[in-house]
C-alpha cells in the first residue's frame, strides 16, 4: 500500500492508498507513529482510496488517537468506504473519530 | 427413611410405656402375671438377639465363601479358554491361592484319560504349606482315586456349583476342609474337569467364639448331611434351653444358637424372690427391659433398612450404567453416510454389557463388549471399560492400538480375574474402509449379499494376559451394508424347553438392505417369541451400523496452506475470493470474511510458533449448501481465541485497550466459532451462515 503525509502548518493530512492488511500496516506503522509526536495538530486520515483494513491498521488510528486526546490534538478520518464504516460500526470507532464525507 | 425410623421407634416406645404401665398396675394386683409379662419381654428380647447374631455370623461367612465361589468360578473360564495348555494350569491354581490367603489348596481333577500322555488319572494340585510356600503337585492315583471323592464326583454328573461336606484332606492340606467346586467344559458343553478349591475351618470356631449373647450360651453349625462342623461348646449336656436356628444358604448350612432359658429369665427369676420387697424396684427394671428394646428394635430396623438401601443401590448401579450409555436414536440425524442404532435390554440381574460409538473426522468410532460376571462388580467393569474405551481413543485412531491400550490397564488393575469380551471397529465415512480388532467377543454379522459371519481373530479378552500381541483386521462395507454386533445374552438366550436360540436364527432374522431399526425389531421380536414365559438371564445388547455411501452432496471442500509469515497474508485475500465467487457471495461479504480470517491466522502467525522458527497454518474451508464452514489449524502452542475476553466497544478513548480488536472483529463477523485441541494442533473454527 501507499502512504503520503502532506504536512500543511496545523494540519496534517495522510493520505492511505490500497489494502491496509496486518502486513501492510506493519510496513507503514513506521510512518504513522512518529506523527503521535504532533498529535498537537489536526490529523486528516484521508481514506479515499483505501479499500480495506483489519485490526493491525485499526491499532495505528487507535494510537494516533490516544496521543491526540493527551496532547489536545484532534483526528478526522475521511471518506471512508461501506466496507470500512462496518468495520468502524464494528469495533466502536464510529465514536471515537470524527467522520468525515468531502 | 428417617420418619419411618421415628415411627417405628415411637411405636416401640408406646409398647415399652404400656408394658411398664400394665407391668405395675398388676404387681398391685398379682406377681404371677407380672412375672409372666416380664419372661415374656425376655422371650422377645432374646430371640431378636438370637436373630441379630444369627444374621450377623451368616453375613461373617457368606464374607469368605462368597470370594471363593467368585474366583474359582472366574478361574473355570479360564481353565476352559487354555485347556489346549494343561502346562498352564498350575499358574492359574496358583492365582486362585493368591487372590485368597484362607485356602490351603486348590486342584483340578480331569475326567478320565482327558490328556491321554498324562495317564488314567490327571490332577494337578497346588498346595499353601506352613511356611506360605505354595507346593504343586500332580495327584490322582488307585489310591487317591478323586473320582469316588464327593468334590469330583458330584460335579461332575450333575454340573452343579457346591460346596462339599466337611472331610479330612490327607493328601494335599492335611487338615479338616470343605471344598467348592466349579464344572469345567469343552467348547460342546461336556464336563471335562472339576475345578476346586478348599477352605479350611479353624475360621469357623473362631466366629462362633464371638457369639455370646447370653453367660452359657454355644452354637453350632452342622452341614447338609447332618455332620456337625464345629461347635463352641465341648460341653452339651441337656438341659432346658431355647434353640434359635438359621440356614446359610450358599452352602447349605444350619446355624443353632442355644440359649440355657435360665439364662434369658435369669433377672426375672431372681426378682421375684425379692418381689414383697422390690416391686418398686421391679418396676423401674422393666422401664429398664423396656429402653432397651426400644434400642433393639431400632437395630433391628437398621438391618431392615440396610437391606433396602442395598436394593435402592443396585437400582440406581442399573441407572448410572445405562446412563453412561449414548440413548439418542438415530444419533447422527444430520449424516446421511451412516445410521446406527444399539440397544441393552436389562435382565433382572445387573449385567456388565457394554456398547458404544462416536465420530470423529468422519470416522466412526465404536464398540461392544461383555463384562465375565455379574452384579455390582460387573458393572463397575463395565463402567472402567467405557471411559478407557473413551479416553484412549480419543488420541487414537488405530482399533488394534485401542484395544491393546485398554488391555494393558485392565490386565495391571485385575485382581478378581474378570475379563472383558470386546470387539472395536473404526468405520472411514468417506470409503467405507472398516477397521477393526477383536478381543476374545463373538464374531459380528455382516448384512452385505447375504447374512454372514464377519471373519475375525478370537484373540483374548480384555484383562487376561497384559503382553497379549492383539491383531488388526480389515474389510470394506459396500453401499447399503450393515454390521450386527450382539452380545451372548441374544444367541444363549434360552426357550422354557432350555434351547438357545443360537446364531443360525440370528441370520435368518436379520434382511439384507433392511434400515438398522427395522432390524433391531426384527431380532428383539425373535427373541422374545423364542423365549416366551421364560426367564432371561442376561442383558439383551446389539449394536447396527448401517454404511449409507459417502455422502455426495456433500459440501465441497478447498484449503490453503501458509507459512507463519506475515507477508503470506494476501494469499488469504485470493482464497476467500475464489470461495465468494463460487458461491456468488456479494463484494462486502467477502471483504468481512476477508477479514474474520485474516484476524484468525494473523493471531496465529504471530503467537502460536516460537520468534524465528518456521510452522505452518493450514486453512480448510467446508462450503456447504448454507453456510461456509472455515477451519484454521497449527501445531503451535496451546492456545483458545474464544478465551479472550469481550472488548466492550462502548468505552472511553482513555479505557480502550489497544488490542483484542482481531478476534472481537472474528466474533462480531462470524455467526459462531469454536476452538478445539486435537492431536496436538489448535483447531479454530468459524462458521458463517449464508
Amino acid at each position: 500500500m501507499e502512504v503520503n503525509i502532506i504536512e500543511n502548518e496545523s494540519v496534517i493530512t495522510v493520505e492511505l492508498k490500497g489494502r491496509m492488511d496486518t502486513a501492510a500496516s506493519q510496513e507503514v506503522s513506521g510512518k504513522i507513529l512518529p506523527l503521535q509526536e504532533k498529535a498537537e495538530n489536526t490529523i486528516v486520515m484521508d481514506c479515499s482510496q483505501l479499500s480495506y483494513i483489519s485490526s493491525s491498521g485499526l491499532r495505528l488510528f487507535l494510537a494516533l488517537r490516544k496521543s491526540a486526546a493527551v496532547k489536545g490534538g484532534k483526528v478526522v478520518v475521511r471518506n471512508i468506504n461501506d466496507d470500512i464504516r462496518t468495520v468502524f460500526m464494528m469495533t466502536g470507532f464510529l465514536n471515537l473519530f470524527q467522520i468525515e464525507t468531502a | 427413611m428417617a420418619k419411618a425410623k421415628d415411627t417405628i421407634r415411637q411405636i416401640a416406645s408406646f409398647q415399652g410405656i404400656m408394658m411398664v404401665l400394665v407391668a405395675a398396675v398388676l404387681l398391685a394386683a398379682t406377681s404371677i402375671i407380672q412375672s409372666y409379662y416380664a419372661r415374656r419381654g425376655l422371650l422377645m428380647q432374646a430371640e431378636q438377639q438370637a436373630s441379630r447374631e444369627l444374621t450377623i455370623s451368616q453375613l461373617r461367612i457368606e464374607d469368605i465363601t462368597d470370594p471363593v465361589e467368585a474366583v474359582v468360578d472366574n478361574t473355570a473360564w479360564m481353565v476352559e479358554m487354555n485347556l489346549s495348555n494343561p502346562d498352564s494350569l498350575h499358574f492359574m491354581l496358583r492365582k486362585i491361592l493368591d487372590n485368597n490367603p484362607i485356602l490351603a489348596d486348590a486342584a483340578i481333577g480331569f475326567a478320565a484319560n482327558y490328556y491321554p500322555d498324562k495317564g488314567y488319572w490327571y490332577e494337578p494340585v497346588v498346595a499353601r504349606r506352613d511356611n506360605g510356600e505354595y507346593e504343586e503337585m500332580v495327584l490322582g492315583s488307585p489310591s487317591h482315586d478323586y473320582f469316588n471323592l464327593d468334590w469330583y464326583s458330584g460335579t461332575a454328573k450333575t454340573g452343579e456349583r457346591k460346596w462339599s461336606e466337611p472331610y479330612y484332606d490327607e493328601s494335599a492340606g492335611r487338615t479338616t476342609v470343605i471344598t467348592y467346586s466349579s464344572p469345567v467344559r469343552d467348547t460342546e458343553g461336556n464336563i471335562v474337569a472339576v475345578i476346586s478349591a478348599d477352605l479350611t475351618l479353624e475360621w469357623l470356631a473362631e466366629l462362633l467364639q464371638d457369639v455370646q449373647p447370653y453367660p452359657n450360651t454355644y452354637s453350632t453349625l452342622v452341614s447338609q448331611n447332618g455332620q456337625l462342623l464345629v461347635t463352641s461348646s465341648a460341653d452339651r449336656t441337656p438341659q432346658d434351653v431355647i434353640e434359635y436356628t438359621r440356614l446359610i444358604e450358599s452352602t447349605g448350612w444350619i446355624m443353632s444358637i442355644v440359649i440355657p432359658r435360665n439364662e434369658i429369665f435369669r433377672t426375672v427369676n431372681r426378682l421375684s424372690e425379692f418381689l414383697g420387697l422390690l416391686q418398686l424396684l421391679g418396676l423401674g427394671l422393666l422401664a429398664f427391659i423396656a429402653v432397651r428394646s426400644v434400642k433393639d428394635q431400632s437395630k433391628l430396623e437398621k438391618v431392615r433398612s440396610k437391606k433396602d438401601k442395598l436394593d435402592n443401590e443396585l437400582r440406581i448401579a442399573r441407572e448410572i450404567q445405562m446412563a453412561m450409555l449414548p440413548k439418542t436414536f438415530p444419533p447422527f440425524p444430520e449424516r446421511n453416510d451412516v445410521d446406527l442404532t444399539a440397544t441393552i435390554v436389562p435382565a433382572k440381574e445387573v449385567g456388565g454389557d457394554i456398547y458404544d460409538f462416536f465420530i470423529r473426522n468422519d470416522k466412526l468410532f465404536f464398540c461392544i463388549g461383555d463384562v465375565s460376571g455379574k452384579g455390582v462388580p460387573a458393572a463397575l467393569v463395565m463402567a472402567v471399560t467405557r471411559s478407557l474405551f473413551r479416553t484412549v481413543s480419543a488420541h487414537e485412531k488405530s482399533p488394534m492400538r485401542i484395544v491393546s491400550s485398554m488391555n494393558e490397564s485392565m490386565s495391571e488393575m485385575n485382581d478378581s480375574n474378570m475379563f472383558v469380551t470386546f470387539f472395536c471397529g473404526v468405520l472411514n465415512l468417506n470409503s467405507g474402509h472398516l477397521r477393526y480388532c477383536n478381543a476374545g467377543h463373538n464374531a459380528p454379522l455382516v448384512l452385505a449379499d447375504k447374512v454372514e459371519r464377519l471373519s475375525v481373530v478370537p484373540n483374548l479378552p480384555l484383562g487376561v494376559m497384559p503382553e497379549m500381541q492383539y491383531e488388526e483386521q480389515d474389510c470394506y462395507l459396500a453401499e447399503g451394508n450393515s454390521l450386527f454386533m450382539y452380545t451372548d445374552g441374544i444367541t444363549e438366550a434360552e426357550n422354557a424347553s432350555r434351547e438357545q436360540f443360537g446364531e443360525s436364527r440370528a441370520m435368518e432374522t436379520l434382511g439384507v438392505g433392511l434400515d438398522v431399526t427395522e432390524n433391531q425389531e426384527r431380532i428383539l421380536s425373535s427373541v422374545k417369541a423364542f423365549v416366551g414365559e421364560a426367564e432371561r438371564s442376561d442383558d439383551l445388547t446389539m449394536l447396527i451400523v448401517r454404511y449409507l455411501g459417502a455422502d455426495k452432496s456433500k459440501e465441497s471442500r478447498r484449503s490453503l496452506v501458509l507459512r507463519n509469515d506475515i507477508q503470506q497474508i494476501p494469499h488469504l485475500a485470493e482464497f476467500i475470493l475464489s470461495i465468494a465467487d463460487e458461491k456468488h457471495l456479494g463484494n462486502s461479504v467477502a471483504t468481512n470474511l476477508n477479514l474474520a480470517l485474516e484476524e484468525a491466522v494473523t493471531n496465529v502467525m504471530l503467537y502460536a510458533y516460537p520468534k524465528d522458527t518456521e510452522g505452518i497454518i493450514e486453512i480448510e474451508a467446508l462450503i456447504k449448501d448454507n453456510s461456509l464452514i472455515f477451519k484454521v489449524m497449527d501445531s503451535g502452542k496451546p492456545f483458545d481465541p474464544t478465551s479472550v475476553p469481550e472488548v466492550d466497544v462502548t468505552k472511553d478513548l482513555a479505557d480502550r485497550p489497544i488490542g483484542g480488536l482481531g478476534i472481537h472483529l472474528v466474533r462480531k463477523i462470524m455467526d459462531e466459532v469454536r476452538y478445539s485441541r486435537e492431536d496436538g494442533r489448535n483447531i479454530f473454527t468459524m462458521i458463517k451462515n449464508i
